[in-house]
């Protein structure tokens, strides 16, 4: 039976490309390159620690301040405290747009790294989600001071805040992984991107509620954007201030998962082809 | 015990996929199929078959020329690339100095590039810090080692690089011509590493463009051919069959000369021009202060009276070093027919490292008609020996003498004040 054989043989294509333990203790062994790599790229973008750190808080706050204007006084969207509503969601979002655009470039950008020096090609896109992660703790900061100024004490919840950040970054992970190696055979994959990311940020509730959709758009939207879940997550524990539905706390960190597992299958596949033809 | 063994190793690249190479592509190849030879993929073989086997604690040279594929085998080998077919199986840790400095990062300091280097080639930090003195030592960067890296010299890179890729320990060693790198002073140490480290059994694969230096250093060599084992086996046989080759090929080349690199009336020809060692062998590799001698064979299709033969040396395109020529030098040829020989022999060459091009004429004796002229159609290559250094193309023998204690004829005028010292050199910012 021919077709058997073929199965087998892409079975076993697929089998070689998931990482096995290997390969996932060969990347533990470089995780001090990984740190390196975020020291430097944090070191590099606050050299000038006041200005750098300045802008990078200032400008979701800045966003945050148009959306509520718009949305509070130009076309009122009824949720109260919309100022820190928005900025949750901003903050959420520019943390994926810095890891996912950042991230598409990051093996590129060291290409002359990668031609030349055997290490695992991933720590690279791996290590701008995680200085973007910085980023957005740093973020926090400013969230809680504008929290406590419209008089909001966070709750006990607060101490499930990491379980959100984690989903977001093993989540942010995979699109990295895949974006990073995709750039390489197909060199628009940054153009692609501008496109759509900016579909994505409209078709993501960063500036407007999931309830508020029309029909069923709510529902589908959990399913097929994980982002959605993930701001969602955030959005219980820092604008809500309830308890989150474990279920569903549970649910999108699977769903990270697997995005994560795709990503990296899409990497494995074209790690050998990186050093030839970046 | 073999440290590196290459079993029947293949590498393909393919320099023109014939699937999209963007999204744009794919997405047009979508309603409009390619024609079909746009889509045909090119292809091509860096290495063919290759199989060598490395002993462990030994040092393996490979030659070959521009693109056979000694890099890319390199790379192989320390795992950068997968062959296409064929096995390489490799036993210890490898540090493959490729290009050194490959990692640094520009904003960052001296010391800090080091650890990053460090953690690119796998080290912890725990164990970059048992070497940092040592390395730091070893690039003499001084007071620099704190300032970004962007505001080093190219010297004071290379060095970092090398210091840092060679005081990682590994077992196996693969360098890229990178032991050609630095000033004279650095070279040297370079090379002290390089038996230091043979000397403590590691095991070593260097690929040099300097055969004198494959010879001197390896134990076996391989000379790679577009991408195939031309040859293997003891450096001195495989590097002299390399030479012969090269040579003989450079020849060929120089009988088919670009148009308006040779001319003349072609009533005397210049048909092979050689250079000799000491002990008359062709090659094209001389070292500061050897014996040369350009050896002409020329063919007189008439009978000419008092000819003149000339050589000259050239630095590049641009600067002429010396031009002699028979007559200068009182040698009066009464007259020529048929084929004969002239030698113009250089007892030392004070030339200093570097390509040199040369070209040969024949003239008549008013050095105004020209019978054949070869303008720098022919390439040397001179590499330093110590004692021979000097800054600039060439070298004057010469010894230099410090009186102590003695009193020059040399005063200054009364009344006259030194200049105040020139600043000194470039302040770390
Ligand atoms: N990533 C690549 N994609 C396509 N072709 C490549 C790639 N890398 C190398 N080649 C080709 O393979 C051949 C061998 O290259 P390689 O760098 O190994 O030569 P080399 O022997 O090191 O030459 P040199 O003495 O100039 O350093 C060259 O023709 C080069 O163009
Ligand atoms: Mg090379």
């Amino acid at each position: 039976m021919p077709g058997a054989g073929l199965r087998t043989y892409y079975f076993k294509a697929m089998l070689s490309v998931i990482p096995g333990p290997d390969r996932l203790a060969e990347l533990f062994r470089y995780r001090e390159l990984l740190y390196n790599l975020v020291a430097r790229d944090l070191k590099v973008r606050y050299k000038n620690s006041v200005i750098g750190v300045f802008w990078s808080l200032l400008n979701p706050l800045a966003m945050s301040a148009i959306f509520t204007f718009v949305f509070t006084v130009l076309m009122p969207s009824g949720l109260p405290r919309y100022a820190l509503y928005v900025l949750i969601g901003l903050l959420a979002w520019n943390w994926t747009v810095g890891a996912v655009v950042g991230g598409a470039q990051s093996v590129v950008a060291h290409g002359h790294l990668v031609r030349k020096v055997y290490f695992p090609a991933e720590v690279l896109p791996i290590s701008t989600v995680i200085s973007n992660l910085v980023n957005f703790l740093f973020a926090l900061i400013p969230l809680f001071l504008l929290m406590f100024t419209l008089g909001q004490v966070p709750g006990p919840q607060l101490i499930l805040l990491p379980v959100a950040i984690v989903t977001q970054l093993l989540f942010l992970s995979g699109l990295a992984l895949a974006a990073s190696a995709l750039n390489v055979p197909f060199r628009d994959t940054a153009a692609v991107l501008d496109v759509l990311m900016l579909g994505w940020f409209f078709l993501t509730p960063v500036f407007y509620r999931v309830e508020d959709l029309a029909g069923d758009w709510s529902r589908l939207m959990y399913i097929v954007n994980p982002l959605a879940s993930i701001i969602a997550n955030y959005r219980i524990l820092l604008y809500y201030n309830t308890w989150p539905d474990p279920l569903f706390m549970v649910r999108t960190f699977v769903q990270a998962l697997a995005v994560l597992a795709a990503g990296y299958l899409v990497f494995g596949l074209l790690r050998d082809r990186l050093p030839e033809e970046v | 015990m073999d440290a590196v063994v290459c079993d029947r190793v293949s590498k393909r690249f393919i320099l023109r996929p014939d699937r999209p190479r963007s999204f744009q592509e794919a997405l047009i190849g979508l309603f409009r199929p390619r024609p079909k030879d746009g889509a045909r993929r090119v292809e091509f073989w860096a290495l063919r078959d290759v199989s060598f086997a490395v002993r462990a604690g030994t040092t393996f040279g490979i030659v070959g020329e521009n693109g056979s594929g000694k890099s890319t085998l390199l790379r192989v080998i320390a795992r950068i690339l997968k062959p296409t077919s064929g096995a390489v199986r490799v036993a210890g840790r490898v540090t493959a100095l490729l290009e050194l400095g490959a990692g640094f990062h520009p904003e960052l300091t001296g010391r800090e590039n080091i650890y990053l280097y460090g953690s690119i080639l796998g080290l912890k930090r725990r164990e970059v810090n048992a070497r940092l003195d040592e390395i730091i030592g070893f690039a003499e960067l001084g007071e620099f080692i704190d300032t970004p890296v962007k505001h080093y010299s190219s010297g004071m890179l290379v060095r970092l690089g090398f210091a840092v890729a060679v005081h990682l320990d590994p077992d196996i060693l693969i360098t890229d011509e990178v032991l050609a790198v630095g000033d004279e002073a650095f070279q040297h140490r370079c090379l002290e590493k390089v038996h230091e480290f043979a000397r403590a059994g590691k095991t070593i694969i260097m690929v040099s463009h300097d055969l004198n230096l494959v010879r001197q250093l390896c134990d076996e060599a391989l000379w790679l051919d577009r991408g195939q084992v031309r040859a293997l086996g003891d450096p001195v046989s495989v590097t002299r069959a390399y030479l012969d080759w090269a040579n003989a090929k450079a020849f060929r080349r120089a009988d088919a000369p670009a148009p308006n690199r040779r001319w003349g009336s072609f009533d005397v020809e210049v048909t092979r021009v050689e250079f000799l060692d000491g002990e008359g062998n062709p090659t094209w590799f001389f070292a500061t202060g050897d014996p040369l001698t350009i050896r002409l064979h020329y063919r007189a299709h008439r009978r000419i009276e008092r000819p003149v033969f000339g050589v000259g040396l050239h630095l590049g395109e641009s600067v002429h070093i010396t031009g002699p020529n028979t007559r200068f030098a009182g040698l009066d040829i009464p007259y020529i027919e048929g084929d004969g020989i002239i030698e113009y022999r250089v007892r030392e060459l004070n030339l200093t490292r570097g390509v040199y091009l040369v070209s040969v004429a024949v003239s008549d004796h008013s050095l105004t008609h020209l019978y054949d002229y070869h303008d720098r159609l022919y390439r040397l290559e001179v590499r330093s020996r110590p004692g021979f250094e000097a800054f600039g193309p060439v070298y004057l023998p010469a010894e230099w003498r410090h009186l102590n204690g003695v009193a020059g004829p040399i005063r200054p005028r009364p009344g006259y004040t030194p200049a105040p010292p020139p600043s000194p050199g470039r302040q770390p910012e």
